[in-house]
């Protein structure tokens, strides 16, 4: 499914907190391509999150860049192509990245159809009996037509993340983000989400995945990268990290999560 | 020596029961409108507050881009303007008695800047002393309504907000629908706190001459030199008002958190 068609392409990617005292990106370079399914992976502290972060400016990298559909999002302004500059307009890329968080964030003062619907109706001004369709519609993939009226304090959190992921598939980004997903569910309640997210990958979406799912990194991704202080440590197919990892940090950290 | 507190006191007070309809009116008019202006002004001031305008930041950084040494020009860096404006304002408006407050603007603003009509609204209500006795306490109340409507915005997990921003919706978006409507929920059963204060506070206004409850009392004294019994019948009309609006309240707030409990 991966092409070679890039996405995103980082480079030298910084992140400093605290004026400089915590390094927390020290120069990360990857492109992602259209259909790429990359899991990031790491020890707690590592950067896992703030890279995933950094990538749709929900953290403001330091330095490096990102280019996203020809323009260094990192920055401020940039030239159009009629030559003139113009300024980076932040809410119009998330629009094309959709991010799922650990803790769901779902809005709680709205139902479920209403949670889906309106980021769509605001922000591409879509008719509402459309988006109502489509929320139904992508509510059914995932199980929960029948709780579209519902409340997420009604939901368990299984079904609270499966919600969060087709509320970010409605605005119909071109990569998925997702942050550590499964992480604050009760155990039997993983395989639903990652299951939403084996038919996202076979279905084609591109999708960067900070994990400490093991198996699913294993089975469903086609690259794996390893982060360690803030830099890629090793980065290669799942079969090259997990088969037979180079580095002694990588061996390590398997041998402790495995 | 007359009786501290005799019956037929009570029998001439009640003969002002128009008066006092009226007076009773006019406070609580002037809570419902001190209220409205001040959440109004207590939003606007919380989010100057929580603004990022920073016309300086560039001073921090040296020209290699790092952040400089020297800590007058990384302080400067960091002032804000407007939120700046914003705290002097709520902390001048909270450190100084409301009555000085009121006298400023009934005879300061009104008195000389602004000249207002003089217009009598409903045949009691006295617009030019209404108005000022509104707007000072509006503005008071707006002080106190800022920092609880702040505390019921920070209070909102960022979570949303970053929800929201991944969709794409801007700043103002996400604001008005995500964090408000969350947040004023939270601050309600505040709000109408403030609200029992204000009915109480604006009592206060008597000074300036707005016809309220405490005018009726004064006026009823000034005509037949009883006292006690006008101030009973004030204070027990405030507290008809203010009793079951905080008991009503506290049961409100009772119901809205049984919806919360997840």
């Amino acid at each position: 499914m991966a092409t070679n068609d890039k996405l995103i392409q980082v480079r030298n990617l910084e992140k400093h907190y605290n004026r400089g005292s915590l390094h927390a990106l020290d120069g990360i370079s990857v492109d992602i391509n259209k259909g790429d399914v990359m899991c990031v992976i790491g020890p707690s502290g590592s950067g896992k999150s703030t890279f995933l972060r950094s990538l749709n400016l929900m953290e403001q990298p330091t330095g490096g860049e990102m280019i996203f559909h020809n323009i260094d999002i990192t920055k401020k302004s940039f030239i159009n192509k009629q030559g003139k500059k113009e300024k980076v307009n932040i809410d119009l890329h998330r629009q094309k990245m959709g991010m799922v968080f650990q803790h769901f964030n779902l809005f709680p003062h709205k139902t479920i159809l209403q949670n889906m619907t309106l980021a769509p109706m605001k922000v591409l001004k879509m008719p509402k009996a459309e988006a109502e369709k489509k929320a139904i519609e992508l509510l059914g993939r995932v199980g929960l037509a029948d709780r579209a009226d519902a409340y997420p304090i009604q939901l368990s959190g299984g079904q609270k993340q499966r919600v969060a992921i087709v509320r970010a598939l409605m605005m119909e980004p071109e990569v998925m983000l997702f942050d550590e997903p499964t992480s604050a569910l009760d155990p039997e309640m993983v395989g639903e989400v990652l299951e939403v997210m084996k038919d996202l990958a076979k279905a084609g979406m591109t999708m960067v995945v900070v994990t400490h799912e093991m198996g699913f990194a294993r089975e469903v991704s086609n690259r794996v990268i390893f982060l360690d202080n803030g830099k890629i440590a090793e980065e290669g197919t799942p079969d090259e990290i997990f088969g037979a990892p180079k580095c002694e940090r990588l061996q390590s950290f398997l041998a402790k999560v495995l | 020596m007359t009786d501290f507190i005799s019956a037929e006191g009570f029998e001439k007070t009640f003969r002002y029961g128009k008066l006092i309809g009226q007076g009773l009116l006019v406070t609580i008019m002037l809570a419902l409108f001190t209220v409205a202006i001040g959440f109004v002004l207590g939003i606007i001031l919380a989010i100057m507050r929580m603004t990022d305008v920073r016309p300086f930041r560039a001073l921090a950084y040296g020209k290699d881009g790092r952040l400089r040494n020297s800590r007058v020009l990384v302080a400067i860096s960091k002032f804000n303007p407007i939120s700046f404006f914003a705290t002097a304002y709520v902390e001048i408006l909270r450190s100084t008695p409301v009555i000085v407050q009121i006298m400023i603007i009934y005879h300061g603003v009104f008195g000389q800047l602004i000249e207002l009509p003089r217009l009598t609204v409903f045949g009691f209500i006295q617009f030019n002393r209404f108005f000022p006795g509104v707007v000072a306490l509006g503005m008071n109340s707006g002080a106190y309504l800022c920092e609880i409507i702040r505390s019921g915005i920070q209070s909102i997990d960022l979570g949303q907000t970053e929800a929201s921003r991944s969709l794409g919706m801007t700043k103002g978006q996400t604001m008005s629908n995500i964090i408000l409507p969350q947040a004023i929920k939270n601050i309600l059963p505040a709000i109408a706190n403030e609200f029992v204060v204000i009915i109480k506070e604006s009592s206060i206004t008597y000074v300036i001459g707005v016809q309220d409850l405490m005018f009726a009392v004064e006026a009823i004294r000034g005509a037949n030199y009883i006292i006690m019994e006008p101030l009973l019948v004030a204070t027990a009309i405030y507290f008809c008002l203010c009793f079951p609006t905080s008991k009503l309240i506290a049961y409100f707030e009772r119901r809205m958190s049984r919806g919360d409990k997840r």
